[in-house]
């Protein structure tokens, strides 16, 4: 903690404000110390649609599951192929594909169910493959360049000879299944 | 940080709301009560309203805690028993513990009205000294209409949402041991296994996997059993809500109508209580508007002055029944079949009891006029299709002059229901049994189509049809004509009939909600996971009632048939 001295003094001890703004300009100097953000290591779970390798982070993903028999369910929206049993809880299925403007494509032996939650809710999608788990710092986290600039894009990564475009659950399940305003965040303009 | 202040928001209404509920008790009884005996409730209920205050005012919410420190104010100065004043006294009590309840609510909904309380506390500038009129004015009342419980909507949205339940440390701790025994056999069952694996079996594996099986199957039952009574909670915390109702709609007549609970500590499933409050407000409505007579027309007939109403509840053969009867004149059977009559149902040949039940008729509503209370011709139709949606049934039984009671057979709990399992194309779906009146072969020769609406004859009647495959949207090319299987459905008073391809037997089904995400599905009711694991839809017949009775066939290849029906007529 180098920046400790440019902290607010020691509040007077007869004012509870003073502590509020003491506290809050203490938790505001933290994740603002400079240098630290490019460090910041997180772990995404890869997954292949077609030739894309897709990274969402660790901290969203429950589980991966072979394919079992989905049931359809009426009505459903287009890109929800329909549900499984998780364990006694009905989870709704997403055709990931779908989701982010892939053709479709028929479930293979190599597909999945990467399980993701998102504001208390379980979503089973559907990729083509896994393919591994990844430490990325976030410094390495670049701009999605023109060729990759895909809307559900966060960025992209280079990683040896591949490139992985790193996203999160919000924006695969944004079309139609979890509203803006369920998961918390602004649609990009 | 907003997280955190929501749930103490949840919190808070979770601990306020029954402290209101208990005061607002306290007020009736006190208003029923004389001399010394009003010492202790006037005592309690004080208490009740200190301990609000207190809540509300370490959450911020002022106009609650101004609320609760007025009504404070009026049980330290209430008048002489029986005067004016004091009852006038007791209606501000009862507003204000009303209007504590809607404040609460509206905690939750992001925020108390600083303005809401104002009108209320004005009312009441000083307590006890010019309450206008010094006559208990319901209409004067700048509270929301109190015959209608102004929490109506929000208890019954609320209960749902916030879907919390306290526990005993005791249940957890018994739970905690099943999921034990559970991790025990599999153990067990792992060690058997492992030996298996490597071709070393013992003739007493046998045994011993079955004495495994056997004490996994009795602790997962146990355990199911256990968790499921832990969404019970006895049926007085419904039947206690109609105290207060009840005595409102009496003093709206002049009258005095007592409020009698039987069997309030019946266990029923949250889900149910939270559920059936609207379909009991009307029923106990209806009861008092046509069945319960006036002071003069009960002298003459020999009833006593105060009229009653029994709200009673009891288990039998693992379902509950909630019943409501007043002992009112019962129901007036020519009237009913003169309103059938001008809607086109010919009721003469029909028995008394199926002329009673006519009531759940829509649009047949025997009150003379249109009054406050009752006769807009809705409601008990949508009362019965309420009840069916929770998989029960409804009935009616009435004596001329003696009374009326409506018996509700509910199951105590929702998430375990009877359904019918029926497949079409390759696809399986469940129906709650409460929606199936009948299940018949399906021929050709029963089947009609008149100008693209298909019709199935069933007992002498006519009752709209379509195929399951298409309705649900199955892959399937098969025709209405080519399904083996009928499935006449009722909801409220439609009728429908699905054609399927087959029907597998009635089993008892875990009910399982879908995520919001099928939301736009209005037909499916939620999911079930019958043998082998396989996931099945339950319809909701509500909806799919309501679309049979609006499907009509495809253009195309059928236009033939309505031509050649059309040349019929």
């Amino acid at each position: 903690m180098s920046s400790e001295d440019s902290l607010p003094k020691h509040p007077g001890a007869d004012s509870s404000d003073s502590v509020v703004a003491f506290a809050d300009a203490l938790l505001a100097k933290t994740p603002r110390d400079p240098g630290r953000e490019g460090v910041e290591v997180r772990q995404y779970v890869t997954f292949f649609l077609r030739d894309h390798e897709i990274g969402l982070p660790i901290l969203q993903c429950r589980e991966i599951l072979r394919t079992s028999v989905i049931t359809r369910v009426p009505e459903a929206p287009q890109q929800v192929r329909g549900i499984v049993n998780l364990r006694g809880r009905i989870v709704p299925v997403v055709d990931t594909r779908a989701c982010l403007g892939f053709e479709p494509s028929p479930i293979t032996a190599r597909s999945r169910l990467l399980v993701v939650e998102v504001a208390a809710r379980q979503f089973a999608l559907v990729v083509d493959r896994i393919s591994r788990i990844v430490k990325l710092m976030k410094s390495e986290i670049d701009v999605a360049p023109a060729d990759l600039a895909v809307p559900y894009a966060v960025g992209v990564a280079r990683l040896g000879g591949s490139t992985i475009v790193v996203t999160d659950a919000e924006r695969i399940l944004h079309g139609g299944i979890v509203s803006p305003s369920s998961s918390g965040r602004g649609e990009p303009a | 940080m907003e997280d955190l202040f929501a749930s103490l928001v949840k919190d808070f209404v979770d601990e306020t709301e029954p402290l209101v509920q208990k005061a607002s008790a306290l007020v009736l009884k006190l208003e029923q009560a004389s001399g010394e005996a009003t010492k202790p409730l006037v005592r309690s209920l004080r208490g009740e309203l200190h301990t609000l205050k207190g809540n509300s005012a370490m959450m911020g919410f002022t106009p609650i805690e101004k609320v609760a420190h007025r009504l404070e104010d009026v049980c330290a100065e209430m008048a002489a028993e029986g005067s004016a004043e004091r009852r006038a006294q007791i209606q501000l009590l009862l507003d204000g513990c009303d209007l504590l309840l809607a404040l609460i609510h509206s905690a939750l909904g992001g925020g108390v009205d600083p303005a809401a309380a104002e009108p209320f506390l004005q009312r009441s500038p000083q307590p006890g000294a010019n309450v206008p009129g010094a006559e208990p004015s319901l209409a004067g009342a700048d509270v929301p209409a109190p015959s209608a419980p102004p929490v109506t909507a929000a208890v019954t949205e609320n209960d749902e949402s916030r879907g919390s339940t306290r526990i005993a440390d005791d249940d957890i701790d018994g739970l905690l041991e099943l999921a034990g025994e559970t991790i025990v056999g599999q153990i067990d069952l792992t060690r058997v296994h492992s030996r298996l694996a490597r071709g070393r079996f013992e003739p007493s594996d046998i045994a011993l996997m079955d004495q495994i099986l056997l004490a996994l199957g009795r602790t997962s039952r146990d355990m199911r059993h256990r968790l499921l009574r832990l969404r019970l909670a006895p049926i007085a915390m419904l039947f206690r809500r109609f105290e207060r109702f009840v005595r409102d709609l009496g003093h709206e007549r002049g009258q005095t109508i007592e409020l009698a609970i039987q069997g309030g500590e019946t266990a029923v499933d949250r889900a149910i209580i939270s559920r059936l409050y609207e379909p009991l407000v009307h029923i106990v409505r209806n009861a008092v508007a046509h069945g319960v007579e006036l002071a003069p027309e009960r002298a003459s007939s020999g009833k006593p002055q105060n009229a009653k109403i029994l709200l009673a509840a009891r288990l039998r053969e693992g379902r509950v029944h909630v019943s409501v009867a007043d002992d009112g004149r019962g129901l007036d059977l020519a009237a009913i079949a003169a309103k059938a009559k001008a809607q086109g149902i010919d009721s003469a040949n029909l028995s008394e009891r199926d002329v009673q039940r006519l009531i759940f008729q829509a649009g047949l509503s025997t009150a003379s006029s249109v009054s406050k209370l009752a006769g807009r011709g809705v409601g008990l139709d949508v009362v019965a299709s309420v009840v069916q949606g929770l998989g029960g049934s409804i009935d009616v039984r009435s004596t001329s002059g003696r009374g009326t009671m409506f018996v509700l057979d509910l199951p105590v709990t929702v998430s375990l229901q009877k359904a019918l399992i029926f497949g079409v194309d390759s696809e399986t779906f469940a129906i709650p049994t409460g929606f199936v009146v009948d299940t018949l072969p399906n021929r050709e020769k029963d089947l009609q189509a008149i100008n693209r609406v298909l019709l199935c004859s069933w007992r002498g009647d006519f009752v709209r049809a379509t195929d399951a495959g298409r309705l649900l949207g199955c892959q399937g090319l098969a025709e209405a004509w080519a399904r083996p299987y009928a499935i006449v459905m009722q909801a409220g008073n439609k009728r429908g009939a699905l054609l399927v391809d087959w029907l597998s037997g009635v089993q008892e089904i875990v009910v399982k909600p879908l995520d919001e995400t099928f939301a736009g599905c209005t037909m499916i009711a939620g999911a079930t996971v019958l043998a082998q694991g396989r996931v099945v839809p339950i319809l909701d017949c509500l909806d799919v009632v309501r679309r049979i009775s609006a499907a009509l066939l495809p253009e195309a290849p059928e236009a033939n048939a309505t031509e050649a029906s059309d040349d019929v007529f």
